[in-house]
């Protein structure tokens, strides 16, 4: 190495060591004040010295610097900052950066000084800057689920209130929310549409209220025309959700009119078929069916969990969708888990 | 005397380096410090009469303008993967980074840090539940810590050394490096 070149490097506090083999390097350079804390004082000029066992980062950094060596490119290779403590604790801001030059591989380590805790200060400032606005956000977070969960409670308090009539019980109500959850999230749905569908699903009979009571609470079956005019609870449920901006109406409302349509194109009141039948009121259609055979009701008993299932299997490609019943088997786990937790209150039995 | 690298992987002001300086050191500061680069401190400790030298790497928080760079994982024979209980993010981001490790070094022994355990009672205490079952059903060790108060701390690193021990002697993939007391 040239004098000049050499004078250069020790005014800049920089080392420049020649790699004889993979362990071994040759300092070229005088030895700079900083490395007199790491090193054999007789160091000097022409030593060779195990940089691995001195510095152990650049045992990791020297993996990376033979692959500059071995392809002869001559674009420097930074290892990005290592810190080290001197013998008197002082912090030492080193950087290794591998080259190839005039047909020799050099490892080139230097003391950022400065130019490092300039870094420090500009991440710092990012850093800051970003967990003030991570802190906004939680707070903006908490917020927002305060505030559904009380639209949540007051929905369910009111679906309640309107399920009295024809004797849907709170807990019927609550569960149908949150098997459509579960049902949403295996579907990877955003979780605030999942969050959505959980008090969405709920309303989908809400539409009843306008249904008279002398075919509403008809004990036994209902004549054709009575059917009739108990099926317009779907329409009368999507008109009273409809014309809002609010997206979880929208869903509700497309619930309520869609829930009674079947895959096959059987359903009403449209006859939609497959797809065209909106996958919020698909879903719906499953979970309501499922919580209706496995409960007691008035008008008939509760089938056996494996009943309902031989009963819904049957049901699949004409009433139901296929693939989302299949998600709904995957996740019957977590629908038993919520079946328990929201059981009828023991009064109604 | 057995040797062993271990990393700190975790998003940015979780407390890795809070984690280190209190076991190291027994020093806690409130301010936070970001770490541009990497930190290597050792430390002995005793685990099952087996005495061990921790050379422990902290390694910068990841952030969008700090990825983790896999090649300083090289040698590492345990992780211990902080998160910060206030912050929800951080457990992803931590369990992205461990993953990403995995895939340079293989499966090395590892365990889960949820640091700041001491605003637990606050309202700031935001810690995915689920989340953490899943990952204790895939065999992770999840220990609440806290660098403030000192929590945990020391066990989590015994803990760590104890799992290394245990796979040293369970499989030859990750061989310890012995070096001389002298």
């Amino acid at each position: 190495m040239s004098q000049t070149l050499s004078s250069i490097f020790q005014s800049m506090n920089i080392a420049v060591f020649h790699r004889e083999d993979r362990d071994n390097f040759k300092l070229l350079t005088k030895k700079p004040s900083w490395l007199a804390s790491f090193c054999d004082p007789a160091l000097d000029v022409g030593s060779t010295v195990k940089l691995g066992v001195l510095f152990p980062f650049l045992e990791c950094f020297i993996y990376e610097a033979e692959d500059v060596w071995e392809s002869g490119a001559n674009t420097p290779h930074r290892s990005g900052p290592w810190i080290e403590f001197s013998t008197h604790g002082e912090e030492l801001p080193l950087e290794a950066t591998a080259i190839w030059l005039d047909d020799k591989p050099l490892l080139v380590v230097q003391d950022l000084g400065q130019e490092y805790y300039n870094e420090v200060v500009r991440l710092q400032g990012f850093r800051d800057q970003s967990l003030n606005q991570e802190e906004l956000q939680a707070e903006i977070d908490n917020k927002t689920k305060e505030i559904r969960s009380r639209e949540e409670e007051i929905a369910m308090k009111l679906l309640s209130a309107a399920g009295h009539r024809d004797h849907e019980t709170a807990a019927h109500v609550r569960r149908i929310g949150l098997y459509a959850e579960v049902m949403a999230k295996a579907l990877n749905w955003d979780s605030s549409i999942a969050a959505d569908i959980r008090i969405a699903a709920p309303m989908h009979d809400i539409g009843k209220i306008g249904i008279p009571d002398n075919v509403l609470l008809k004990p036994g079956k209902l004549t054709e025309a009575e059917f009739e005019i108990m099926k317009r609870h779907a329409e009368i449920g999507a008109d009273m959700l409809r014309g809002t901006s609010i997206p979880l109406l929208k869903m509700a409302s497309e619930i309520a009119l869609c829930h009674h349509e079947r895959w096959d194109g059987s359903g009403y009141p449209r006859g939609l078929k497959g797809k065209d039948i909106p996958e919020s009121a698909r879903i719906t259609t499953i979970v309501d069916v499922y919580d209706a055979l496995i409960h007691k009701r008035i008008y008939k008993d509760a089938s056996s969990e494996q009943t309902a299932l031989k009963m819904m299997q049957q049901m699949v490609g004409k009433h139901f969708d296929p693939d989302l019943f299949a998600v709904f088997i995957a996740n019957l786990p977590k629908m038993q888990n919520i079946k328990e937790s929201y059981s009828e209150p023991t009064a109604t039995q | 005397m057995v040797q062993k690298k271990i990393c700190l992987l975790g998003a940015f002001a979780v407390g890795k380096t809070s984690l280190v300086l209190r076991y190291v050191d027994s020093i806690f500061t409130d301010k936070y410090h970001t770490t541009v680069g990497v930190k290597i401190d050792k430390k002995q400790l005793t685990v099952d009469e087996q005495d061990v030298t921790l050379m422990i790497w902290d390694l910068a928080g990841q952030d969008d303008l700090t990825r983790l760079r896999t090649s300083y994982l090289r040698g590492a024979a345990g992780y211990i993967v902080v998160a910060d209980g206030t912050r929800p993010f951080s457990l992803e981001t931590a369990v992205n980074m461990y993953k990403e490790a995995r895939e340079f070094t293989g499966d090395v022994p590892f365990v889960v840090a949820i640091n700041k355990v001491d605003l637990q009672n606050s309202d700031k205490w935001q810690v995915d539940e689920e989340q953490l079952t899943l990952l204790q059903e895939q065999g992770a060790d999840i220990v609440y810590t806290s660098a403030k108060e000192g929590e945990q701390v020391e066990e989590i690193f015994q803990l760590l050394t104890a799992k290394m021990l245990v796979s040293d002697t369970n499989s030859n993939s990750h061989p310890t490096k012995t070096v001389d007391k002298s």
